[in-house]
Formats: structure tokens, sequence, C-alpha cells
């Protein structure tokens, strides 16, 4: 009986045995380390950013991170004021050759940035010389020290498609614009990319954040010698946005590129709801500063269940999927309603959905303070379902549609 | 985070300890702090390895994790319910230093109980293409020698004296602890690999194992456990003092045989086995259960969990203690009498070393006797063959290997290692099938 489904895809003309790709950050830094990522099971890396050092001399500030807590949850988020590449262009040059030498089979995508025309032809041609499948155009650091890169460049819709184009005509590589999330609308950004010929896009890089504050000093964190600044968001904590963009991406008729997803994914239901929101290929960076290159292990044996529980045999037959069940907020069917369901026997007696729905609701939580038990007054139960995510008993309530002549909500106010 | 044992299950013979459900597993599988070294996984005799299933749970790939127990351990849903893991896997968990440990046993019974309940796809056949083992005792150790050697192609034949795999699993731990399903689960994917069972075929005739190297099989192994009970002298020829492995079986599979309500009980022994026939007792309806033992509360060789839970059942401990003497009628006991004792030199628990202490004699009235102080190999182990070496209370020794020193006989398990646990069973039969593994594949070479 057959244990592991095939999860190859195929992406720009390119295959890969399966879709999980290290996102280019410190993960993907160097030979060694790429080397131990693919011997780990990922099916593609995405190098560290390239620059040129003789345009552009990278010093990284230090410290580099900070970390969004939730009470007694820590790394729910990060936060980085990292560059790209500090190593010497020659010496990254001579580790992207090396791996594809020795790992003929996976596939390695380098990225890019430069600051002129000059730079972003000679940054390509180098990475197709020394073997790399694709390129990735970065767009979208938001904290280069350099005036007019990074993210900079990905808000400017002319700057993109120049860029992409002057790239495009120096070599045959797949070329994929990576996008930045801060800015309103992504697609006019990845329209001009594919106007520049580009052949994918990804999405998306770090949204600019601030995760904490030394309320002793006044210092933002990470405190760089005194000062801070709103720089690269990532991890669990950035995933719905992530997603939001990418099935923006999906959806838009004029685009039709296939994606790339970045974004939070740590495990294979995050790389599953990336790839039914559109996303072809799929990308990890914080995952595996948390964790280590171990998780993608998960990853393949958890979405190779899946699909053979399902029957499914391939992963395009599942892309996009659910993109399709997005609408516009005025298509909602609103003669569908439905009140909560409180499960008498798990109830724990807590009354934790009392408060929440007394204070943030419409006081339709009933406590019985002799029995310790809530019940749902379905007069006055507008089916929000706050109690269902308040509720530490995480089966105990649902809900049931409710015939809409009888929803007495407008009569309430 | 651990429940707390429900003792009425213990009365009903239901097992004691709630599963984890998905809640309670997701919780706890995030206190775990995936170690770089995983010292959890190396305190498994058995390498079933569960710093990967708890990460494997931590990641929502449940399937992963049942795959990784079975594939790990084949008696993996038994170790998950009746494991020490307090001593093993639990003990050396880095969590420690900050916190309760992680469940790591319930978490390993939610895995396999997820595998079983999401058809986890079976293990492969064996393609017997290797060569021909014969296997003694379809017992823990076993079993596991079975199921590795079935993974590298060998043909596989367990010799097994009863009517149902399993040994002492099967047989003689009892039901609130070790639901039956558990172990059925473990023998069923065990003869998905294609592994014949032969019930009822005890191997006892002489130099039988000289025979079946003659017969065709390329390596024997031995794993036939323990199967005869030590005695007291002082007890012998009473028809109401019995030993604890036909006491338990009785209690397991023929219990309307046995009337205990409003009997006395006394369990003579302070090991786990005796905690067990004391609960058994208990829950078969005894008014009374005394636990007689040498060895002083503090210093009683059974688990805490398992005495605080016989305290909770209140077994009366009568421990640093001595059997004297019997009031008897006839061939039936009717009372013991015995005495305190301490120990001559401190530290050394032996019968030998336990002094008595006068004017602490005491008397109890019984209606039956359970004689749990241990166990040594059947007899018929010394017949297998005249080159076999065994010490001490009979067991067979062997080197590192589980090699025996008579050319392709290996044997592991508690015929080995004189009485330990089911996850040290499993761990010698994967050691043992290796090395007869290695055996096969060097005597090919030198062909
Ligand atoms: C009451 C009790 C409670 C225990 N509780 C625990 C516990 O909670 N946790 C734990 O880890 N361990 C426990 N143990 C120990 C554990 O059961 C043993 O260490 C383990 O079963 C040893 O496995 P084995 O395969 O070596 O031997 P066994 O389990 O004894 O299996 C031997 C097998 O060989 C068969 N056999 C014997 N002679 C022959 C022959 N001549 N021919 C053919 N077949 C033969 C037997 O029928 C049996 O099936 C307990 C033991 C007892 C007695
Ligand atoms: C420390 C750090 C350094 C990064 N460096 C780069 C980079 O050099 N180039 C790039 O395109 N993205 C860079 N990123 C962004 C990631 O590739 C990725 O787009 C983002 O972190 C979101 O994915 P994640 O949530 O899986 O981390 C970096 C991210 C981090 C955390």
């Amino acid at each position: 009986m057959k244990t592991r489904a095939d999860l190859s895809i195929n992406f720009c003309g390119i295959k890969f045995e399966n879709p999980f790709c290290l996102s280019s950050s410190p993960v993907s830094n160097h030979a060694e380390m790429c080397a131990r990522a693919f011997d780990a099971g990922w099916g593609g890396i995405v190098y560290k950013t390239l620059g040129l050092e003789k345009s552009f001399r990278v010093v990284m500030p230090s410290p580099r991170l900070s970390v969004l807590n939730y009470m007694d949850k820590r790394f729910v988020g990060l936060q980085n004021a990292e560059q790209i590449t500090d190593r010497p262009i020659k010496d990254n040059i001579r580790d992207i050759a090396w791996l594809k030498k020795n790992y003929p089979n996976k596939v390695l995508i380098s990225s890019i940035m430069g600051y002129t025309d000059e730079d972003w032809i000679e940054l390509a041609k180098m990475s197709e010389d020394a073997g790399a499948d694709m390129l990735e155009l970065n767009f979208s650091c938001p904290q280069m020290a350099h005036p007019s890169a990074g993210h900079r460049t990905g808000q400017d819709f002319h700057a993109v498609a120049t860029f992409t184009e002057v790239v495009k005509k120096a070599t045959k590589l797949p070329v994929m614009a990576k996008m930045t999330p801060n800015i309103t609308d992504m697609l006019p950004v990845a329209l001009a990319a594919k106007d520049g010929g580009a052949d994918a896009i990804s999405a998306i890089n770090t949204i600019k954040a601030i995760t904490d504050i030394d309320i002793n000093s006044f210092t933002p964190l990470p405190n760089i010698h005194g000062h801070s600044s709103a720089t690269g968001f990532s991890g669990p904590s950035v995933k719905p946005v992530a997603l939001r963009f990418v099935s923006d991406l999906y959806n838009s008729k004029p685009l039709q590129l296939p994606i790339s997803g970045v974004g939070g994914i740590e495990t294979w239901i995050d790389a599953l709801q990336f790839l039914l929101l559109g996303a072809t290929n799929l990308q990890v960076t914080t995952g595996i500063l948390r964790y280590g290159y171990r998780i993608v292990e998960d990853m393949i044996e958890g979405l190779s269940d899946y699909m053979i529980e399902r029957n499914i045999k391939s992963l395009d037959e599942i892309i996009g999927k659910a993109a399709q069940k997005l609408t516009d907020p005025s298509n909602f069917e609103t003669r569908y309603q439905v009140v909560s369901v409180i499960d008498e026997e798990k109830c724990i007696g807590c009354g934790q959905c009392f408060i929440s729905c007394h204070d943030g609701a419409n006081q339709a939580i009933k406590f019985d303070p002799a029995k310790r038990k809530a019940t749902v007054d379905e007069e006055r139960c507008v089916g929000c379902l706050l109690c269902k995510h308040v509720c530490p008993v995480w089966d105990c309530v649902s809900y049931k549609e409710v015939d809409t002549q009888l929803v007495k909500h407008a009569a309430i106010f | 985070m651990k429940k707390p044992v429900d003792p009425v299950k213990i009365g009903q013979f239901e097992s004691m300890r709630q599963p984890l459900d998905l809640q309670a597993a997701i919780k706890e599988s995030n206190r775990c702090l995936l170690c770089f070294d995983a010292p959890c996984s190396t305190g498994c005799p058995a390498g079933t390895d569960p710093a990967k299933f708890i990460r494997q749970i931590k990641f929502y790939n449940y399937k992963g994790a049942a795959r990784t127990i079975r594939n790990n351990n084949i008696l993996g849903s038994v170790c998950a319910h009746i494991c020490p893991v307090e001593k093993l896997c639990e003990k050396q968990c880095s969590v420690k230093a900050l916190e309760d440990p992680i469940n790591i046993g319930g978490l390993q019974r939610f895995a396999s109980e997820y595998g079983k309940t999401f058809a986890l796809e079976p293990l492969e056949k064996s393609k017997k293409n290797q060569g021909k083992i014969a296997i003694i005792g379809g017992g823990p150790a076993g079993m596991s020698c079975a199921s590795a050697l079935a993974k590298l192609d060998y043909e596989i034949v367990i010799f097994e004296k009863e009517e149902h795999a399993g040994g002492v699993p099967k047989w003689n731990i009892p039901e609130f602890r070790l639901p039956g399903e558990a172990l059925a689960y473990d023998v069923k994917n065990l003869l998905d690999q294609g592994v014949e069972i032969r019930h009822k075929s005890a191997v006892e005739s002489k130099d039988a194992i000289t025979n079946l190297l003659k017969d065709g099989y390329d390596a024997v192994f031995i794993s036939s456990g323990l199967s005869v009970p030590f005695k007291l002298g002082l007890l012998d020829g009473f028809t109401n003092a019995v030993d604890y492995i036909a006491f338990l079986r009785k209690v397991k599979f023929d219990r309307g045989s046995i009337n205990l309500n409003g009997k006395n009980v006394a369990i003579i022994g302070g090991g786990s086995v005796a905690i067990d026939s004391a609960l058994s007792a208990n829950a078969a309806g005894a008014s009374k259960v005394y636990l007689i033992s040498l060895e002083h509360l503090d210093e009683l060789p059974a688990d805490q969990e398992e005495i605080n839970l016989a305290r909770l059942m209140n077994i009366i401990f009568k421990a640093g203690s001595q059997i004297t003497g019997v009031n008897a009628h006839e061939k039936i006991i009717s009372g013991l009498t015995g005495i305190e004792t301490d120990w001559i030199e401190p530290g050394k628990f032996i019968p030998q070393n336990a002094r008595q202490i006068s004017g602490t004699e005491f008397k109890i009235n019984v209606d039956l006797v359970v004689q749990a102080i241990g166990t040594k190999p059947g007899n018929e182990v010394l017949n297998f063959s005249k080159a076999l070496k065994t010490k001490g209370k009979g067991i067979v020794e062997v080197d590192d290997n589980f090699d025996t020193g008579i050319p392709g006989v290996f044997a592991g398990g508690d015929v080995v290692n004189g009485g330990a646990t089911v996850v040290q069973a499993v761990g010698e039969g994967k050691k043992a099938a290796q090395s007869i593994d290695n055996f096969i594949k060097n005597r090919r070479n030198s062909l």
C-alpha cells in the first residue's frame, strides 16, 4: 500500500519534488546550510538575497530581532532588521554553483537585488552562470539602508516593470517577482511585474511593524544602540495577511501567473491553506528559525497522508480550490442566520462565554450560577460565535441555522 | 499534565486511564521543547523515538506519529498503556527543569489510538526471501524480533505454547491497566507483516534447537520468558496458596470461577506484580487485601504511582515484615502469622539479610494467599541444546549481541534479562534481529 503521495509540482516549467522551499533569509545563507536543508527533504531553496558589495556594502544592525509574545505563547511573530546578504558575491556564487553540482535534482532559486539596471543584469547573469534554476527579484525588503532599494522599489510600479524587463532580457531563466505587503493593493505591482515579463509572483515579504517597546528606556525593540525602526514582521501572525494577498493574486483575471506563497507557514495545514488559496509553490523562513529544517518532514508526511486519504493524485487538483469561495461581502447570503448551541455535557461552567457575550456581543448567554452552566438565549443570539471562540473546551459550542423569519435582531435595537 | 486514574474503572476491570483527547494532545505536545538531543528518545530501550512522535503530534501529523510508534515498536500500543515512563522517557524529559514532564505515555496512547481509528496503512508484508527464522515464544521479545526480521524480508515462524500470542501482557497484566484491544492491535500489525504464529506449539523436546536448525531454519531466537513462579516452602501443599501468574490469569480470563466477595487475601511480595495482584483481588471483591513484603514502604520495588494507587484502593501494607507460620485445617489456610523485620546490613534487600523484631508478631485471617515473589525460565529451556549456557535461576547467557554462542542461536527478553519490562524485551528483540541478520549475511558471504 502506498504511504507517500506524489507531492511534486511544476512551477514555471521546473519540476519540484515537493512544493516546500526555504525562503530567502538566514536559513539559506550559505552552501553548508542549504545542503542540510536539502538533506532534510526541502524541495527547493530561494538563496539569501544577493547584492553587489561594490554598489552597496551591507552592514547588519545588531541586535537584529525582536518577537511578539502573547501571554505564555512566545514567538507568535518575529520582527527582523536584517538586510540582504552581507557575504561577498563571489562566495555566494561559488556556493550556488557547488549546490547545483551536488544537488542536481533539487531546485535552487537565486534571489537578487540590484540598485541600477547594470547591477540587476550582472547579478542575473552570474546566477545563471552558476547554475541557478530560477531567479527571484527582491522588490520587497522593508529595511534596506540603501535609499532606493527593497520595498521602496516594490511600491513603485514603474521601477518594478523596468527592472523585471531588464532581467528578463539578460537571462533565459524563469523570473519571479517578490512582493511587499506594505501596500494597500498588491495587484498593480504584480501586474507591473507581469508587464516586465515576470513568470511568477511570490508573496509576501515581511510587514513593517513594531513588536515591542521597552517601557523603562522608552525604546522600541530591537534596541539598536538607542534607536529602532518599524521593520519586517513575519511568522504565524502574518499568515492571515499573506493568505489574503495570495488569494488576491490568484483571483485576479488579468494576472494569471503562478504564485509562490510565503508568510507564516509551519505545518502541513498552513501549507495546504496556501495551496487552496492558489499558491503552487511554498516558502518558509520563520518556522525554520524557530524549529529547524526538520519541520519539513511533518509537512511532507502530513500533506501526503491528507492526499492519500482523499484520493488526491496531484496537488494540481486542489490548488485554488478555496479561492473560488471568496466573494465580496456585498454578496453574502444574509437570509442564512445561525445561533450558537452549547453542549451542556461539555460545558465546564467557567462563564467565559457569558462575559464575552455580555460585554462584547448581544447579551445572549445566560449563566446559571447554581448549576454553573451556560445556555444560549436564541431570541437574542446573533450568531456571531464569539462564545465558541472563547470557550476553553474546543468542541463544546457549535451552531445551527435558524429560520430567518423568526430572527428579531432588528427589533432588539 | 496527567489526569488522575479512575479507581472506579479498576473495579470494573476497564482501562483506568482516560485517553488524551485531541485538545489535550495538542496542548500537551505544545509543552514539548523539541529538544536537540531529545533525552526522552535516548531513554527508550526499544527506540520508540518519543521525541519524533511528539513533534509529529505538535505539527498535526497525527498519522505520522502513529506510524513512528508502530514502526519503531511493534508493541507500541501495549507500551502506551503499561510502560514505566516515569523511570524511562519521562524521567529524562528536559521540561522537568521547569515544570511537570511531558505526559509521553498519554501522547503515545493518543497517537496509537489515532492510527487505529483512522486506518493507518498496514505494515508491508515480508518478501520471505532472505532466510527462515524460528522464534520460540510469542511474547514481546519474540514479536519484536519477528517484526524487525520481517522488515528485512525473512520468513518467520513463531512457536507459541499458548493459543494466543502476547506473553505476559496477554495473560497476566490486568485489564484495567492494559485493555485487550491494545495487544490485539499490535498482534494484528505483526500478522500484517506475514509472520506465521503457530499456536499451541510448545517447544520442549530434547535438542529442540539443534533439530530446528537441521529442519531448515537458518537461525533460532529464544524468547520463552519466565514461566515458572517461585513459591515459599512454608506454603507448599495448601490448596488456597497460589502463585501470582496463575492468579492474575484467572482473574483476567476466568473471574467467574473465583469468588472473593467478603474474603481476605494476602499477597506476598512488594513489586509491581504484587501490586497488580493486590489491585486485582480488590477489584474482584475481596474485603481485605494485605500486601506483605520484606521491603519497607520506601524500599518497595513497585513504582510510586502503583503504590499510591494501592493505597487509594485501601490495600493494607504490611511492609517490612515476614510470614512465619500458617494456621490451616486440612489443606486449607485460614490464617497467617508474621513478624516485622529489619535489615541486618542496610540496603541489602534479600531474605537472608532480614532480622526479625521481637514483640512485633502479628496474625491475620486469610482465605487466599497469593505469592508474588518472582519467576524463572521453564525447565525445558535447559533441554533446548546441550551447548546452551544458563546461569542463576536458569536464565540464558548471551553476549552483547544476544548471541548464545551456539552458531545461529540467539536469545532475548525476560529469559535473558531475568525479568524486566515489555519495552526492554522489545529493544532486545530488535537488537537480536540485527544480530541474526548480520549472522546470516556473514555466513552467506563466506560461502
Ligand atoms: C504481572 C506482571 C505485570 C507486569 N507489568 C508490566 C508493566 O506494567 N510494564 C512493563 O513494561 N512490563 C511489565 N511486566 C513485565 C513484562 O510483562 C515482561 O518483561 C515481558 O512480557 C517480557 O517479554 P518476553 O517476551 O521476554 O516474555 P513473555 O512475555 O513471558 O513471553 C514469553 C512467551 O513465550 C511462550 N513460551 C514460553 N515457553 C515456551 C515454550 N517452551 N515453547 C513455546 N512458547 C513458549 C509464552 O507462552 C509466552 O507467550 C509485567 C510482568 C508481570 C508478570
Ligand atoms: C531574518 C530574516 C531575513 C530575511 N531576509 C530576506 C532576504 O534577504 N530576502 C528576502 O527576499 N526576504 C527576506 N526575508 C523575508 C522572508 O523570506 C519571508 O518572505 C518572510 O519572512 C515571511 O515568511 P515567514 O513567515 O515564513 O518567515 C527575511 C526574513 C527574516 C525573518
